[in-house]
C-alpha cells in the first residue's frame, strides 16, 4: 500500500483527523513502509492532538520494527487453537473493525480488517498447515508507469519489443539491417529479423511479408508451395520473426527459405516446487453481475476449507474481479450491484470466504476499474483498501508471479480474442483457448498485434514481451476452460464464475462456469474441480 | 398551363438562352476542356434521364410511353426496347441489361439523383454450375439515393430483360446464399439498415432471386464465415447489394409484386411468401425466430405512433409520448421539452406561408425567450409528426408564458417584448404554440393528434351554434380572435358553444385536488379596484396551479393578483360575487385520468363547455444549426491546377512556381497531367488550347505499356487494343509552373500584388487529369471566391419553403416585383405597395444576405473572366445587390446530378435559402434542416466541366450533369405534393383529430389535388399569417456562442429555466451520449492509433521503429493527442456534480479520469510542491 506521494500522506493523516508539520510528511514519505509508519504514528499520537509533531514521528519510527512481511503476518495472526476442519463456514459474518490489534504485527490499517476476519472465523482454516511463501512478482507495471502518451514513448516501446525479441532470434539467423539488405546485390543470401509490418497475399497466391527493423523495411516473399507457407497463417502483425532467403535478381525482394519465430525451446524444462503444494488458478469472477454464481463460489470457498484442499496454498486470480461499470452500453440495466465500489466490497466479502492463510495474487482485467490500455497497473489505493481481505498481493496485468520456485505468467487475455479471430479454427478457437495461448508463447508476446482492439499504453519498455519462459501461463477473459502443455509450459485458461449473459447467448458463447483448475506445483500436473 | 405561367417560364428560359449564347461563344474559343457548355438543358424528366445516362433516344421513347402508362410500367417497356435493340446501341447482352437497369433507376428517380450512374457499376454474365449463363448486377454505395422502390425495381427490370434475352436464372451456391445472410447482418450492424431482414428472409430472397446481386466493397468490415468465394470478389460487405436486398426487395416486396403480376415473362411467386411471412422449409431454429419476434415487438412499441387508448375509457384522448428524439443528445444543443411534457410546445394545426414540407412554426418571441437557440432555419429533432423539422417564425400563434423575477406571470406575444424581458425570466412556464400543417401528418402517415383549442376552430363552432359570425366580423368593435372577457362569457352562455380559447386554461394539466383548492382559494379571495382585480392568498398549490394553467397574474409575498379573473372564476364554478356554487365533484370528474386531469371537473362546475386547450404537447430538442456559408474545399482551391507538394500546406501556386529543384531550375515539377494534342499542328500539350496555333486540343490517349495511340469508343471508354487495359489521357510530365503562372498573369494583365494568395491543388483526381486554366484561378482569388471540385463557385444554405412573400420583407420593392412579371397580389389586387402579399412563383428563390454577397463576388468574377479571359463583354454588371434581382442561379443538392434553374427575387436576413417548396422538391430535398447550394448561372455554364470530376465512386454526385430549366410539378419528389393549400381547415377536421383519425380520411386539399391541372402552379393558400419570414434571432445562439463550454452552459441554464425540461436528465444525457462516448472513444483511439508524417502526410498503422518517416525522413507524430482525448473530462465531471447525475454516471467518469491519469501521467514524476500538500 505505498503512500508514495506527500499529498497522499497528508490526505491519509487528514482522514484520521490530524494536521501535520511539514517535516512529518517528509519523514513519513521517506520511511521504508510509509503506510505502516503512518499507522504507527497515528497510534502514537494522542487522540486530542490536532497536529502530528516531528518528535512523535522520529520517536515512533525509531522504535517500530521494519514493516513485517504481509504473508508472514498472515501466518502469525492466524489463531491456532481451533482444530476443526470439517465444518467450513458458509457465510462468513461481516467483520467488525477492531482497533486493538498489536501494532507490531500489523503493517497497516488494511490488515486490521483481515485480522478481524480471521479471528472471527473460529472453524475453518485453523488446523490447516498452509504455509505459503510470499509470491515474488516481476514485470509489474504498477507504480512504474512513466508513459505520458507521447509519440516517442510509443517508439521506445516498440523498439524495446524489437530489441528483446530479436535477441531471442539472434541465435538462428545472422541479422542484416533492412537498410543494408536494400543495398545488397540481386541473388545474394540474406537474413533479417524484424517486426511484421504487413502481410498480403499476392495476385498469384504467394505471401508478401513486410519486415521492419530500426533502419527500415524490407519485403519478404513466401511462395505458396513452400512448406513454410503454412507458418504464414499463424503470423500476426507486429510480432517479431526472422527470415533467411535469397534476394531477387532486381534485389527488391527476398525469397524466403526459412522462417523462425522466437518460440519456447523444445528443451525447456520447467521448475517445480520441492514440496507437494498446489495453486488454484481462476479468473473472471464478475461480482456485481446478475449472472455472478455466488452459490458456486461459496462451494469453492467451502471446499478450500476442507482437508482435501489443504495443500492448495495459493490462489491466483487473472482479472475481472467485478463486472464493472460502463463496460458496454446500458450495462447498468444488467447489474446486480450498480455501484462500482460496492462491487469491490462484495468481491472482498466473497474473498473472505477463502481461507485466510492462503497466498492470493490478483491482476486486473478489462472489466476492472483500472485503465484498459495494456500493460494495466494494479488496483489503486482506494480499491486496494476495499479489497483488503487476506492482504492479497495486487499486481499489474501482465505479471510474472513466482510461487514455490514455479513462475506463473499471469495475463488477463484480451488479446486472445484477436488471436482467435485472426488464426484458423484449428490453431485457435474459443473451445480450445489454450491453443491460442500456445501462439502467444511461440511469439513470446502476450499481445503482439497493435491497433484494432488491442490498446497499448506506451511505457519505457514493452511489458508485454515474454522475456523468460514461464513454467505456467495463466489467462482468462474468454470464459472458457482449456489447458495443455506447450513445450512443457503449462498453459491454463481458467473459466469464469459468471453464467451465460444475454450478449454471450446472442453470439453463441457457452461459458465454462465455476471450474477451478488446480495445479500441483511439484509436478505441474493439473486437475479441475467443478463447483457448478 | 395558364398563359401567365407560360410567360413566366418563357422569361426564365429566354434569360437562360441569352446566357447560353454568351457562354457558348466563350467556350467555343477552346480554352476549356470541351469547346461547348457542358450542362445540357433538360426541358423535362425525359431529357434529364437521357442526359444523365448519356444514352441517345431514351428521352423520346420515355415521352412516348409517359402518356400511356405509369413510370414503373414505362421502365419495363423500355427494358424490352433495350433487349430488342430498339433503344441504345449495345452489342452484348450484358450491355443491354445494363442500359435497361440504369434507365429504370433514372426514370424512377426523375432523372435527378446520381444513383443510375453511380449506384450501378456494371452488369456481367457469369456461368451457373450447370453451364448456363446468368446475370450479375454489380451495385455500388450510391444506389442508396435511389430509394427502396427504385432499387427493387432495378432487380425486376434486370430479370425481365434477362428473360427476354433468354438467359438462365441465377442458381446460388449454398455458400453464396449463406454469404448473403451473414453479409446483410454485418452491414446492418455496421452501417444500419432501415429494415433488418431476418436470417430466413435473407436466405429466402437469396435462394429465389433469379439474378445475382453483387457489388463493390463499401466497408472495412469483413465477413468471417463465408469468405473467398469463387464468384464474389470481396470479403468485405457490399453496401449496394445489402441495400437492394434489404431495403429494396425485402421491404418493398408488395410494390414489386404489383408489377410482376402484370408481366408474363417474369414470375416471382415467392414474393407472396415473403409478404405473408410464410417462409417454410428453411433451416432455422425457432428460438432465433421467437427472439427476433420479441425484439421486433419491442421496436414496434417504441415506434408506435398511435397510442390507442380505447381500452382506457377514463382518460382523455392523447398520443403516446415518444422519447426517440432525445437519443444522442449533444452538448450545446438544448432540449426544449421532454416527451409530451406539460409546458412544452402546444400543437396547433395550420399552415403559414413559410410552413410545410417538414418545417414547424414557432412564435419569434419563443425564439428569443429560449435564449436565441432557435432561429429561422434551425433544425429541431421533434417528437412528432416527423423526426426533424426546420424552424420558421410565425407570429399569429401564441408566444411563450414566463414567470418573471418580479413575480409576474405573463404570456409574451411580441418579439421585442421578449428581448426586453428575457433577462428577467425566472421560469419559462410554457413554450407557446407549435404550428404544424395537416400535410405533415399525411406525409408522415401519423394519426392526427388532438388539436389545441384555437380561435379558428372556435369560430366555426360558434357559427355552428347559430351565431352571426359574419356580422361580428364586420363589427369594428369586436375582435373574434381576441374578445374581451365579458364578450367571451356572454357568447359562451348565450350560445351552445365552448368558451373562447383565449379564456380557456389548460385545465387538463392540473390535478383535480389542485382544482378544488384553487376554487376554494378564489372563493375566499377579495375583489379590489372596483372588481377589476381579484386577490387570492398565495399558497404553493394555488401558485403552481395558476402557473400550470397559464393564467396571467402577479405574485407578491402574500398574495396573488389576477386581472380579467371572471372567466377563471366561472370555470372554477365560482360566481361573480365569489360564491363557490358547488359542493362536491362527481366521482367521474374526480377519477378522470386518475385524478391528474381537472378538465372534467371544470366542465362539471362551469356554466359553459370547456374544450381542452393543449391536449398535445410536442417535445423537441435542437438538431443542426441553420447554415448559410460559402462552400470552400479544405484547403480552399482557387484553381484546379496541380502544383505537387511544392505549394506546401497552403497549396500556394506562387511558392510552387518559385521553388528550385536539384538542378537549380525554378518552378519545374514532375506531375501527372493531361496529355492533349492539337488536331491541326499536332503539338502535344496539357492545355486545352494549342499554345502554337490557338486551336482547341483533344485528349491524347496512349497506352503507357504498348505505346499504342487509342481512340475512345462510343461510350467514351478507352481501351488499349493490344493489352486491353483501360487507357487515360494522363501522363507524367515535367511542367514549368513558373512559366505557366507568369504567362497566365500576363495574359490577363494581372499583377501578383492584386491578390493575397493563389491556391492550387496538390494533384488532380480526374481520370485524364485535365487542368484548368490558371487565369480562372487568379480571377477567383482576386474576387474572393474559391472553386468546388467541379470548377464551380458554390454557396450553401438551409432550405426553407415559402409560398407567398412581401417585396418589402425581401428588401426589394413592388417595382422590382412588377419587373419580374408579378402583377397582382395574393387576393388578385394590382400590385402597388411593397407590403402587399404576393404568391411566389415556383422557380423563384430568396437568397440569404451572405449568399447575395457571395453571388455579387461571383458575378464580378464572371464578368472579369468574360472580359479579360474570353475577351467578351461583361454579362452581369452588378453594382448593387438589387442588380441580382431577376438573375438566374442553379440550385443543386448533394447526391444528385441535376441542377434546377432558379430566379433570384429578393433577400433575407435569415441564414437560409427560402424558395417555393416545389423548387426544393425538384432538387429532391425537403426542409427538415437539409441544406444545399446555389451557383450563379454563368459561373456554372463557363466553368463546370465533367473533365474535372474525380475518377472515383461518387465522383459524379453533386455535379450539374444536366439542368432542369422548368419545373414540372408531376416530376418532383412527391413529398411536396402532400402540402395542404387551403385557407382554413373545416370543423370536422378538428373533431377528427380528437379521434386520432388517419389523416388520409380527412378531406383537405393538398398539392397533389391540383397536379396536372392548370392550377398546378398557383393557389397555394395558407391558414395562418406571419408578419415577416425572418423574425426572431438571425442566427442561433449555438452559432454565436464561442466555446463548447459556453454552449453547454447556456444549454444547461436553459434546461433549468424550462418547466417542460428535466435538467438532470439533460445533463445525464449529454454525459451519456456525448461526453462518455467521446472520452471512451478517444481513449481507445489513442491507444490503438495510427501515426502520420507531419511533412509528407504518409500514414503509418504503427509507429515506425526508426521513429521517423520511412518515406521522407520527416517527423512522424500521433494522430490522436492527449488534448483531444481528455478535452471534456473536467467539464463532464463538473456537470455531473452540478446537476446531481446518478452515482453510476459519476463513477464511470471517475474511472475514466483515473484511466486518463494512468495513461498520461508519469507515476514517478508526479507534482509535489507545497501547494500539492493540501
Amino acid at each position: 500500500m505505498p503512500l508514495e506521494t506527500p499529498s497522499r500522506i497528508v490526505q491519509a493523516l487528514a482522514e484520521h483527523g490530524y494536521n501535520a508539520e511539514r517535516e512529518v510528511v517528509t519523514l513519513l514519505a521517506g520511511a521504508d513502509d510509509p503506510a505502516a509508519a503512518l499507522e504507527t504514528v497515528v497510534e502514537a499520537t494522542p487522540d486530542n492532538a490536532l497536529r502530528v509533531t516531528t518528535a512523535t514521528v522520529r520517536q515512533t519510527l525509531d522504535s517500530s520494527p521494519p514493516a513485517p512481511d504481509p504473508a508472514a503476518v498472515t501466518a502469525n495472526s492466524t489463531p491456532s487453537a481451533n482444530t476443526s476442519v470439517s465444518t467450513p463456514t458458509k457465510n462468513p459474518e461481516k467483520p467488525t473493525q477492531t482497533t486493538d490489534t498489536p501494532v507490531e504485527t500489523e503493517g497497516s490499517s488494511d490488515s486490521v480488517t483481515r485480522a478481524a476476519t480471521t479471528e472471527e472465523r473460529p472453524n475453518g482454516e485453523g488446523a490447516s498447515s498452509r504455509s505459503p511463501q510470499p509470491a515474488e512478482i516481476t514485470g509489474d507495471i504498477t507504480g512504474r508507469s512513466t508513459g505520458t502518451g507521447e509519440y516517442k514513448q510509443f517508439v521506445t516501446t516498440f523498439r524495446d519489443r524489437y530489441k528483446r525479441l530479436s535477441k531471442l532470434l539472434g541465435g538462428r539467423v545472422n541479422h542484416r539491417p533492412a537498410s543494408a539488405i536494400q543495398s545488397m546485390g540481386g541473388g545474394s543470401e540474406a537474413e533479417m529479423i524484424g517486426l511484421v509490418n504487413d502481410i498480403r497475399s499476392t495476385a498469384s497466391g504467394h505471401w508478401l511479408i513486410e519486415l521492419e527493423d530500426t533502419t527500415g523495411t524490407f519485403p519478404a516473399l513466401v511462395m505458396k508451395d513452400r512448406e513454410i507457407a503454412n507458418m504464414v497463417d499463424d503470423l500476426l502483425l507486429d510480432e517479431c520473426i526472422a527470415v533467411q532467403g535469397t534476394l531477387a535478381d532486381d534485389s527488391g525482394i527476398m525469397f524466403v527459405d526459412s522462417l523462425f519465430v522466437p518460440d519456447v525451446p523444445r528443451t525447456f524444462r520447467p521448475s517445480t516446487a520441492d514440496r507437494h503444494v498446489q495453486a488454484a488458478l481462476i479468473s473472471d469472477v464478475h461480482v456485481g453481475s446478475q449472472e455472478f454464481m455466488a452459490d458456486a463460489w461459496n462451494r469453492f470457498a467451502d471446499w478450500l476449507h476442507t482437508e482435501e484442499a489443504e495443500t492448495v496454498e495459493y490462489l491466483l486470480i487473472a482479472g475481472d474481479m467485478v463486472e464493472g461499470v460502463g463496460v458496454y452500453p446500458d450495462q447498468d440495466e444488467e447489474l446486480d450491484i450498480v455501484d462500482i465500489f460496492d462491487q469491490y466490497e462484495a468481491f472482498s466479502e466473497h474473498l473472505k470466504a477463502v481461507p485466510g492463510d492462503m497466498e492470493i495474487v490478483m491482476i486486473p482485467g478489462n472489466h476492472d476499474a483500472v485503465r484498459l490500455a495494456e500493460p494495466q497497473p494494479g488496483f489503486d489505493e482506494e480499491l486496494r483498501s476495499i479489497m483488503s481481505a487476506h492482504d492479497a498481493r495486487i499486481s499489474g496485468n501482465p505479471s510474472t508471479v513466482t510461487i514455490e520456485g514455479v513462475s506463473v505468467l499471469m495475463y488477463h487475455g484480451v488479446s486472445l480474442d484477436e488471436v482467435i479471430a485472426e488464426l484458423p479454427e484449428e490453431k485457435a478457437s474459443y473451445d480450445e483457448p489454450h491453443k491460442a495461448m500456445y501462439q502467444l508463447l511461440k511469439k513470446r508476446h502476450v499481445a503482439p498485434k497493435y491497433g484494432g482492439k488491442m490498446r497499448l499504453a506506451p511505457e519505457e519498455k514493452d511489458y508485454l514481451v515474454i522475456d523468460e519462459v514461464p513454467d505456467v501461463f495463466h489467462t482468462g477473459h474468454v470464459h472458457k476452460l482449456g489447458w495443455g502443455k506447450y513445450h512443457n509450459v503449462l498453459a491454463v485458461n481458467s473459466g469464469c464464475w459468471q453464467a451465460q449473459t444475454e450478449f454471450q447467448k446472442k453470439v453463441n458463447i457457452d461459458p465454462d462456469v465455476a471450474h477451478a483448475p488446480i495445479v500441483d506445483l511439484d509436478t505441474l500436473n493439473m486437475t479441475v474441480r467443478k463447483f457448478a | 398551363m395558364r398563359a401567365d405561367d407560360e410567360r413566366y417560364f418563357d422569361r426564365i428560359e429566354s434569360r437562360l438562352d441569352e446566357a447560353m449564347a454568351v457562354a457558348q461563344r466563350a467556350k467555343g474559343q477552346g480554352k476549356d476542356p470541351e469547346p461547348e457548355v457542358e450542362i445540357p438543358i433538360a426541358q423535362d424528366m425525359a431529357d434529364r434521364v437521357e442526359n444523365i445516362l448519356g444514352i441517345p433516344n431514351v428521352a423520346e421513347r420515355v415521352r412516348e410511353l409517359e402518356g400511356q402508362m405509369s413510370r414503373e410500367e414505362a421502365a419495363l417497356e423500355l427494358a424490352k426496347d433495350f433487349a430488342e435493340g430498339r433503344v441504345g446501341d449495345y452489342d452484348s447482352k450484358a450491355g443491354k441489361i445494363e442500359g435497361a437497369v440504369r434507365t429504370a433507376v433514372a426514370l424512377l428517380t426523375e432523372g435527378v439523383v446520381a444513383a443510375p450512374i453511380e449506384g450501378i457499376d456494371r452488369v456481367e454474365l457469369l456461368d451457373n454450375d450447370d453451364g448456363t449463363q446468368f446475370v450479375n448486377v454489380y451495385y455500388a454505395g450510391p444506389i442508396r439515393s435511389a430509394g427502396g422502390t427504385a432499387q427493387a425495381l432495378s432487380v425486376l427490370v434486370a430479370d425481365y430483360t434477362r428473360s427476354i434475352l433468354g438467359l438462365a436464372e441465377y442458381k446460388g451456391r449454398e455458400e453464396e446464399i449463406e454469404r448473403y445472410v451473414e453479409e446483410i447482418n454485418l452491414y446492418d450492424k455496421d452501417t444500419g439498415l432501415q429494415y433488418s431482414p431476418k436470417d430466413k428472409e435473407s436466405r429466402f430472397i437469396a435462394t429465389n432471386m433469379p439474378i445475382m446481386l453483387d457489388g463493390e466493397a463499401t466497408g472495412d468490415l469483413e465477413v468471417s464465415g463465408y469468405r473467398d468465394l469463387d464468384r464474389v470478389d470481396t470479403n468485405a460487405s457490399r453496401g449496394g447489394m445489402c441495400l437492394v436486398a434489404a431495403e429494396g426487395i425485402a421491404l418493398k416486396a408488395p410494390k414489386i409484386q404489383r408489377y410482376t403480376r402484370q408481366l408474363e415473362e417474369v414470375d416471382w411467386p415467392w414474393l407472396q411468401d415473403l409478404i405473408d411471412g410464410t417462409i417454410d422449409g428453411e433451416k432455422d431454429d425457432s428460438d432465433e425466430e421467437a427472439e427476433e419476434d420479441a425484439s421486433d415487438a419491442e421496436a414496434d412499441e417504441g415506434e408506435s405512433e398511435n397510442g390507442d387508448e380505447e381500452g382506457e375509457p377514463d382518460g382523455p384522448a392523447r398520443v403516446k409520448p415518444k422519447s426517440k428524439y432525445l437519443l444522442d443528445l449533444i452538448a450545446g444543443r438544448p432540449v426544449f421539452g421532454h416527451p409530451s411534457e406539460s409546458g412544452g410546445f402546444r400543437l396547433r394545426y395550420g399552415r403559414a406561408r413559410n410552413l410545410g414540407f417538414a418545417t414547424a412554426g414557432v412564435h419569434p418571441a419563443t425564439m428569443h425567450i429560449i435564449d436565441d437557440f432557435l432561429a429561422t432555419g434551425t433544425q429541431i429533432k421533434t417528437e412528432r409528426p416527423g423526426k426533424a423539422a426546420g424552424i420558421i417564425p410565425v407570429d399569429s400563434i401564441e408566444g411563450p408564458t414566463v414567470k418573471l423575477a418580479t413575480g409576474e406571470v405573463r404570456r409574451i406575444d411580441d418579439p421585442e417584448e421578449a428581448l426586453e424581458l428575457r433577462n428577467g425570466v425566472e421560469k419559462i412556464l410554457d413554450l407557446g404554440e407549435y404550428l404544424v400543417n395537416y400535410g405533415e401528418f399525411v406525409e408522415n402517415n401519423h394519426p392526427l393528434a388532438p388539436a389545441s383549442y384555437a380561435p379558428e376552430w372556435w369560430v366555426q363552432e360558434f357559427a355552428a351554434a347559430g351565431a352571426d359570425v359574419q356580422a361580428l366580423q364586420d363589427d369594428p368593435h369586436v375582435d373574434l380572435e381576441s374578445p374581451t372577457a365579458t364578450e367571451a362569457l356572454q357568447w359562451a352562455t348565450d350560445y351552445d358553444c365552448p368558451l373562447h380559447p383565449k379564456y380557456t386554461y389548460v385545465w387538463h394539466d392540473i390535478p383535480v385536488e389542485a382544482f378544488e383548492t384553487l376554487a376554494a382559494a378564489v372563493a375566499d379571495g377579495e375583489l379590489r379596484e372596483g372588481g377589476d382585480l381579484l386577490v387570492v392568498e398565495r399558497s404553493e398549490t394555488v401558485q403552481t396551479s395558476l402557473e400550470t394553467l397559464l393564467v396571467a397574474h402577479q405574485q407578491t409575498d402574500e398574495t396573488i393578483e389576477i386581472r380579467d379573473w371572471l372567466p377563471l372564476a366561472r370555470s372554477l364554478g365560482v360566481s361573480e360575487d365569489l360564491t363557490k356554487e358547488w359542493d362536491e365533484l362527481s366521482a367521474d370528474a374526480r377519477t378522470w385520468d386518475g385524478g391528474d386531469n381537472a378538465v372534467k371537473a371544470a366542465n362539471e362546475v362551469a356554466p359553459f363547455d370547456l374544450r381542452e386547450r393543449a391536449p398535445t404537447r410536442i417535445g423537441a430538442r435542437m438538431g443542426r444549426p441553420e447554415k448559410s456559408e460559402k462552400r470552400d474545399l479544405s484547403p480552399a482551391v482557387h484553381t484546379l491546377f496541380p502544383i505537387t507538394e511544392a505549394g506546401g500546406s497552403q497549396r500556394d501556386v506562387a511558392a510552387a512556381a518559385r521553388e528550385m529543384d536539384e538542378q537549380g531550375r525554378r518552378g519545374v515539377h514532375r506531375m501527372q497531367i493531361n496529355q492533349r494534342q492539337c488536331p491541326d499542328c499536332e503539338t502535344q500539350t496539357f492545355k486545352s488550347q494549342c499554345p502554337d496555333c490557338g486551336v482547341h486540343t483533344e485528349p491524347h490517349y496512349e497506352c503507357e505499356d504498348c505505346e499504342v495511340v487509342c481512340e475512345p469508343d462510343e461510350a467514351g471508354r478507352v481501351e488499349c487494343p493490344r493489352c486491353e487495359r483501360e487507357v487515360t489521357a494522363a501522363e507524367w510530365q515535367e511542367v514549368d509552373l513558373r512559366k505557366e503562372y507568369r504567362g497566365a498573369l500576363e495574359s490577363i494583365t494581372e499583377r501578383e500584388g492584386n491578390f493575397e494568395i493563389l491556391k492550387g491543388v496538390q494533384g488532380l483526381t480526374s481520370a485524364n487529369k485535365t487542368p484548368e486554366a490558371i487565369e480562372k484561378g487568379i480571377l477567383r482569388t482576386k474576387h474572393g471566391v474559391s472553386s468546388f471540385k467541379d470548377g464551380t463557385v458554390r454557396y450553401d444554405m438551409t432550405d426553407l419553403p415559402v409560398t407567398a412573400v412581401k417585396p418589402e420583407e425581401l428588401d426589394v420593392t413592388a417595382d422590382h416585383f412588377r419587373g419580374l412579371g408579378y402583377e397582382t397580389d395574393i387576393d388578385g389586387d394590382p400590385l402597388r405597395h411593397d407590403d402587399q402579399l404576393v404568391e411566389l412563383k415556383v422557380q423563384d428563390i430568396v437568397l440569404s444576405d451572405g449568399a447575395a454577397e457571395h453571388m455579387i463576388k461571383t458575378a464580378d468574377f464572371v464578368d472579369d473572366l468574360l472580359e479579360r479571359f474570353y475577351g467578351l463583354p461583361a454579362f452581369y454588371d452588378v453594382d448593387e445587390r438589387d442588380d441580382l434581382v431577376g438573375e438566374l442561379v442553379f440550385g443543386m443538392a448533394p447526391h444528385t446530378s441535376a441542377a434546377v434553374v432558379g430566379r433570384v427575387v429578393g433577400f433575407t436576413s435569415a441564414a437560409v435559402g427560402y424558395a417555393h417548396p416545389y423548387f426544393h422538391a425538384a432538387k429532391r430535398r425537403n426542409c427538415d434542416g437539409d441544406e444545399d447550394c446555389v451557383m450563379l448561372l454563368m459561373d456554372g455554364l463557363l466553368n463546370f466541366s465533367r473533365e474535372f470530376l474525380p475518377n472515383k465512386r461518387g465522383g459524379r454526385m453533386d455535379a450539374p450533369l444536366v439542368m432542369s430549366s422548368r419545373i414540372d410539378p408531376a416530376e418532383i419528389d412527391d413529398e411536396a405534393h402532400n402540402m395542404d393549400i387551403v385557407e382554413n381547415y373545416p370543423k370536422s377536421f378538428y373533431e377528427a383529430t380528437l379521434e386520432k383519425t388517419d389523416p388520409e380520411s380527412v378531406d383537405i386539399k393538398i398539392g397533389e389535388d391540383t397536379l396536372g391541372t392548370k392550377d398546378q402552379y398557383r393557389g397555394f393558400n395558407h391558414t395562418h399569417s406571419t408578419t415577416d419570414i425572418h423574425m426572431g434571432p438571425s442566427l442561433s445562439a449555438y452559432k454565436t456562442l464561442g466555446s463548447m463550454m459556453d454552449k453547454m452552459d447556456a444549454q444547461l441554464e436553459l434546461a433549468r429555466k424550462l418547466r417542460a425540461v428535466d435538467e438532470t436528465d439533460v445533463a445525464e444525457r449529454v454525459i451519456e451520449y456525448h461526453f462518455l462516448p467521446d472520452l471512451i472513444g478517444n481513449l481507445r483511439a489513442f491507444s490503438s492509433q495510427k501515426t502520420r508524417c507531419l511533412d509528407c502526410d504518409e500514414k503509418y498503422r504503427r509507429m515506425p521503429l526508426s521513429g521517423e518517416c520511412r518515406e521522407c525522413g520527416g517527423r512522424v507524430n500521433l494522430t490522436v493527442h492527449q488534448g483531444s482525448v481528455n478535452k471534456y473530462m473536467d467539464t463532464a465531471i463538473e456537470v455531473a456534480e452540478r446537476f446531481g447525475c446518478r452515482e453510476y454516471t459519476k463513477q464511470r467518469l471517475r474511472i475514466l479520469e483515473r484511466s486518463l491519469e494512468s495513461v498520461f501521467e508519469n507515476d514517478k514524476n508526479k507534482q509535489s510542491g507545497i501547494a500539492d500538500f493540501m
